[in-house]
């Protein structure tokens, strides 16, 4: 194998991980305004809040591996992280599902497919005229729950990487930090790039939309991620 | 276009990039201003010196929540919040690489944070036009403008909480405590709330401007806040500072509703029993 230069090799897992967060932001079934008010599929609010949400605690359970457990490598602390991001989103999709259910009192239906690919249910009749669909049915659930691991590892891989860069350099309270903001910016600027991809909402893996922008969304939070790692970097060049 | 006079997106860049920078480099002149006179006045001028960043990133707001009207009236389809967030994110990453690489240079880090901006937000927009396709003409410029104004409003409120825009400083006294997160959060807000509040078919831009003007003030505040954690009596006038500016702006964006509206009437309160 040829070896990689350290330095390139950090800024590709940076550009690496910022376009799983990417990924991941397809996968969670985002309704916005319209599932608000139960008339799309998916879970009330904006890709941003959502991705963000899930990506920051991901982002707290991957720190709490990484400072406590003196051994955490990259595997580790991307699971970590990918366990607090499921926790968190499936924990937002249940209480969400209770209102749908209990509070709004309306059918979980997909309006993307015919039947559930997972439960093989059928789903049109079940859809209310003049609606994009209702709730979160079984698909979209596991969808997010794929999504978040894959945001909160992406989350997870960047704080890594860029905590062995700065460890060194600096105190370890500042470079946790660094790290961390540095993490957080990185995390809302590629949650924003898909939620412009997908134009607002997406139902999940199994939405048309999904196979028709992935692609391009993808591409571009490679780019703009790999910029990133250049400039995390370049950051720790101006720390000696 | 309406025959109501705009400022044009030139005049408030240059409002946001002059009137940032130059709050912001007060921030580092003024002490040193006041080392060449000694006595009482070196001793004033560091205690506002502060507050000149977070007058200079209320300039910044307006420039950016100007920005971010232009390019959120063509519908993003996923709400104004978001533009707000990309705006910091891309903000914060400009505004760390822009103040830990000029090392000892410190006078440029944040022309170099600014320019850094440019280039993100420029990257971005041109990824969004033309491989994302969204369609929106002034996509390229206005998020190269939300990602400038972005890194100014995190570097100005940074040196009001540090005291001067020093990245070693900075660390200390805005990121490992934590204030860092209050200024990501309410600089987002504060950029996009003037917008995402005033849009539809009656928004007009002098309302919108008064509304940034305000959501910059109330950002001082709750940073003044934050600085008399860190820097003591600079905190309490920067605190003060922007009471005092947003009750002014608000009184200008209430009297711009009041004017802008046919005509406002009290309807009481809902009656108990339908009539």
């Amino acid at each position: 194998m040829v070896a990689i230069d350290p330095t390139l090799l950090n800024i590709i897992l940076i550009g690496l991980s910022g376009t799983l967060i990417c990924l991941a932001v397809h996968f969670i079934p985002v309704g916005g305004a319209p599932a608000a008010m139960a008339q799309a599929t998916g879970i009330g609010t904006g890709t941003v809040e959502l991705a963000a949400g899930s990506g920051l605690v991901g982002l707290i359970t991957a720190s709490y591996m990484y400072a406590y457990e003196p051994l955490a490598d990259i595997p580790l602390v991307m699971a970590a992280g990918a366990m607090g991001s499921m926790v968190m989103l499936a924990s937002t999709m249940l209480a969400g599902g209770f209102i749908y259910a209990y509070g709004v009192a309306v059918p979980f239906a997909s309006a993307q497919v015919k039947k559930d690919p997972i439960t093989g249910e059928r789903q049109d009749i079940y859809v209310s005229k003049g609606t994009q669909g209702q709730g979160i049915p079984t698909i979209c659930f596991v969808s997010g729950v794929v999504g978040a691991a894959l945001g909160g590892a992406g989350g997870g891989l960047i704080y890594f990487v860029l905590m062995e860069i700065y460890k060194p350099l600096i105190a370890v309270a500042s470079a946790v930090a660094v790290a961390g903001v540095f993490t957080m910016g990185v995390m809302y600027v590629n949650s924003v790039i898909p939620s412009y991809g997908v134009g607002g909402t997406i139902e999940g893996v199994h939405d048309p939309k999904f196979r028709r922008v992935v692609g391009k969304d993808v591409i571009t939070s490679f780019f703009v991620s790999i910029l990133c790692g250049v400039l995390a970097v370049l950051i720790a060049g101006g720390m000696v | 276009m309406s025959d109501i006079k705009e400022r044009t997106p030139n005049q408030l860049m240059l409002f946001g990039i002059i009137g940032g920078l130059i709050g912001i480099y007060l921030t580092y002149l003024l002490p040193l201003i006041g080392e060449k006179i000694d006595g009482q006045i070196a001793i004033v001028l560091q205690t506002i010196a502060p507050t000149a960043g977070a007058l200079g990133g209320i300039c910044a707001v307006i420039w950016g929540a100007d920005a971010v009207r232009r390019v959120a009236k063509y519908g993003l389809g996923t709400g104004v919040p978001s533009i707000g967030q990309i705006a910091m994110g891309m903000g914060i990453i400009a505004a760390m690489f822009g103040l830990a690489i000029v090392k000892t240079m410190v006078i440029a880090g944040p022309i170099v944070a600014l320019v850094t901006a440019s280039i993100i937000g420029f990257i971005i927009g041109w990824f969004a036009q033309n491989v994302i396709k969204m369609k929106i003409p002034v996509m390229i410029r206005c998020m190269t403008e939300i990602a400038a104004s972005g890194t100014i409003i995190i570097i100005g409120f940074s040196a009001a909480v540090a005291g001067n825009f020093e990245f070693g400083n900075i660390i200390q006294l805005v990121f490992v405590n934590g204030v860092m997160l209050a200024v990501f959060w309410v600089g987002a807000m504060a950029m996009l709330h003037p917008f995402n509040a005033c849009l539809g078919p009656d928004e007009k831009q002098k309302r919108l401007l008064y509304l940034a003007g305000s959501t910059g003030a109330i950002t001082m505040a709750i940073i003044g806040i934050a600085a008399t954690m860190t820097l003591g009596a600079s905190g309490a006038i920067t605190l003060i500072l922007g009471i005092i500016l947003w009750v002014i702006f608000y009184k200008k964006f209430w009297d711009e509703v009041y004017n802008d509206a046919s005509s406002v009437v009290g309807t009481g309160l809902i009656p108990k029993t339908e009539a």
